[in-house]
């Protein structure tokens, strides 16, 4: 871990150092070979007449924007979930806000025909506000506010209950099943920046809420009574967190899909680098976050063109040895 | 379980029950799962696939049980007159079993694919047959005709294939000249992503007439589903086929995609040769009629004359 200012600040110079490999990477990989030339080109003097230019500015422009959102927006719901919980497990998926959004567009796309992405953006994103309450106020133990176990048995009930439901409804309408399988396994391509501009100003808004309240989060790793001597309004701040969770969550899954993991690894891994202060935590975890489901989206397109891979996988394909690596080196430290 | 339990119970009172006595010996039909021994003339066909139901009404007979068509629900328009008293039977992935032994058919079509491991269950309601490619409506045909006992009119059948075939290749030949094979692409798109088959119903039919893949098509498994627009050069070819579903979504897709300058960049968008075709004929009924249509949309795209007692026998 990290610890004196130095070592921080270089650290953090060296994580946005990666992020910008991944940006790079991601607008200069793909089906279609691009030089760094003609990305630099592409990007300061356009020409609409060249492939290349069309490319990078209609198809990987937008992926590039919606995983950094994505990818951000779900590591940085992460940690607020598992402050907010005291629960190192918490994160979008587990807490039922995939399954929310999922019943919900499952829904749409079967019952209401919905079909334009503009439509679907918003029933992903009721579902998941939906599943978020429903959670949080099934985790409250009367009394004591927000009881941990309570949480995560609410968010793995809640779950089943629409996991369930959606595959019922999927199996009665095999063929919509289809039209929303990409959607299902996570996907940052091919999403137009129209659709999903609606939902930003809400999303930046609760990210900015979110860095402004690393001190108020600090302060949620002790008992209540403590607490609530140091003069911080418990409640109100945890109601505060959780509608910032539901938008940032709500946000990134309605935009990507069911992309699991991110939002429980990222946080561990900017922990076990920067340690629990919020104020270093929630930039550094949306970096890293942003960094891994670039390079995700980066890899997944790469692997079998030109086909791709879902998002999510390649997610869990990549988190995975670096989140236990990280595990164990952290041990041998300590 | 229950339901297993259940059927296992109707399959055995069925079993058990007096069978009609034929003087005549059993015709032993060989096929994907094994052989299937059938008396008489089954009358009462039931099929599980949309092939076999295409097959069957081909073959003049109209099954008493069918599964739901994909689309176009409960069945294709193209087969709806042919079918007018049949049951329903759920879908191709999971027939309802119950309703199929109340029914007492006297033989079952199935897929080897869909239908292998209820092949025992459907065994104990009636013989069953199983053909071993979906793709290949020639020997389903010939499968089904068989196990009919129609024989002569599966014959007659394949022989006038057989004929448009040939008149199809001679004329498409001189038409083309040397641009003959020429290499066509098949693809669909759908709500959220586009595909390239590079196998299917459609490919079978169009390999028999002669047509060509593009190289990188001829790979194994069905073909593969893009979502990147980046990934369109993917698609060129000489000649591209496209169907897709009537629905809004679709729609959307393919206007997105057709409207990229890397769509236009395609050389059978350059030379004009894209052509739309009918989902359910090129992809869905898999038989013999479906394989006609095709041919009929094939001489109209390619603006061939068609000898008048040659068209379609079935539409």
């Amino acid at each position: 871990m990290l610890t004196s200012l130095l070592a921080r600040t270089s650290g953090t110079l060296i994580c946005l150092g990666l992020l910008l490999v991944a940006m790079v990477s991601s607008l200069a990989f793909g089906h279609i070979p691009v030089s760094l030339d003609m990305l630099v080109t592409s990007l300061l003097d356009y020409d609409s007449g060249s492939l290349e230019h069309l490319v990078i500015r209609t198809e990987r422009f937008s992926r590039t924007v919606t995983a950094m959102i994505v990818g951000a927006g779900l590591a940085i719901a992460g940690v607020l979930m598992q402050t907010l919980t005291r629960n190192p497990l918490a994160s979008p998926g587990i807490l039922g806000i995939n399954a929310g959004a999922m019943f919900f567009v499952v829904v749409g796309a079967t019952l209401f025909s919905l079909t334009s992405p503009s439509e679907l953006v918003w029933a992903a994103f009721t579902g998941a506000a939906t599943a978020a309450f429903l959670v949080y106020f099934l985790g409250q133990e009367a009394g004591r506010g927000i009881s941990p176990v309570r949480t995560v048995l609410a968010g793995v009930a809640v779950t089943a209950l629409f996991v369930s439901f959606a595959q019922g409804l999927l199996i009665l309408n095999q063929d919509r099943f289809e039209s929303i399988l990409f959607w299902l396994a996570g996907s940052v391509s091919g999403r137009e920046l129209d659709a999903i501009a609606p939902l930003l100003p809400g999303f930046f808004l609760a990210l900015l809420i979110a860095l402004l309240l690393s001190r108020q989060l600090n302060l949620l790793g002790l008992d209540d009574e403590v607490i609530r001597g140091l003069g911080l309004r418990v409640g109100q701040v945890r109601l505060l967190i959780g509608l910032v969770v539901i938008v940032l969550a709500g946000t990134s899954v309605a935009m990507a899909g069911l992309i699991g993991f991110v939002g429980l690894i990222v946080p561990h891994m900017a922990r076990g680098i920067f340690g629990t202060d919020h104020r270093w935590l929630l930039p550094l975890s949306a970096i890293l976050g942003a960094t891994l489901l670039l390079a995700a989206d980066t890899v997944a397109r790469l692997v079998i063109p030109p086909q791709e891979i879902p998002v999510g996988v390649m997610t869990a394909l990549l988190g995975t040895p670096l989140f236990l690596h990280l595990a164990r080196h952290v041990r041998k430290v300590s | 379980m229950l339901r297993y339990v259940g059927l296992f119970l109707i399959a055995t009172c069925l079993a058990w029950a007096p069978t009609a006595s034929t003087a005549s010996s059993p015709t032993v039909v060989e096929h994907a799962l094994g052989s299937t021994a059938i008396h008489g003339n089954p009358a009462r066909v039931v099929s599980l696939y949309q092939g076999a139901t295409d097959t069957a009404v081909a073959l003049g007979i109209e099954p008493v049980g069918v599964v739901e068509s994909w689309t176009e629900k409960p069945m294709y328009r193209y087969l709806r007159q042919d079918l007018q008293e049949v049951t329903y039977l759920g879908l191709e992935t999971q027939p309802d079993l119950e309703r199929i032994a109340w029914l007492s058919p006297d033989l079952i079509v199935g897929a080897r694919n869909r239908h292998r491991t209820i092949y025992p269950l459907l065994e104990r309601i009636a013989p069953t047959v199983i053909p071993g490619n979906v793709y290949d409506f020639k020997a389903l045909l010939e499968l089904m005709a068989k196990a009919t006992g129609r024989v002569a009119r599966g014959d007659e059948l394949l022989a006038q294939w057989q004929a448009r075939v040939d008149d199809f290749r001679a004329r498409i030949r001189r038409k083309l000249g040397d641009q003959w094979p020429q290499e066509v692409a098949i693809l669909s798109f759908r709500a959220d992503h586009a595909r390239i088959y590079y196998a299917g119903f459609a490919r079978t039919v169009l390999d028999e007439l002669g047509f060509a893949a593009p190289a990188d098509h001829r790979k194994e498994g069905w073909g593969i589903k893009l979502t990147s627009q980046e990934s369109i050069p993917a698609m060129d070819a000489e000649a591209v086929f496209i169907f897709m579903e009537d629905d809004p979504a679709v729609r959307r897709t393919y206007e997105t995609w057709s409207s990229h300058p890397l769509w236009k960049n395609l050389q059978a968008v350059r030379q004009a040769d894209v052509y739309h075709v009918d989902p359910v004929t090129w992809n869905m009924g898999a038989g013999i009629i479906a394989a006609n249509r095709m041919l009929d949309e094939l001489y109209q795209h390619y603006n061939l004359e068609q000898p008048d007692h040659q068209e379609c026998p079935q539409c």
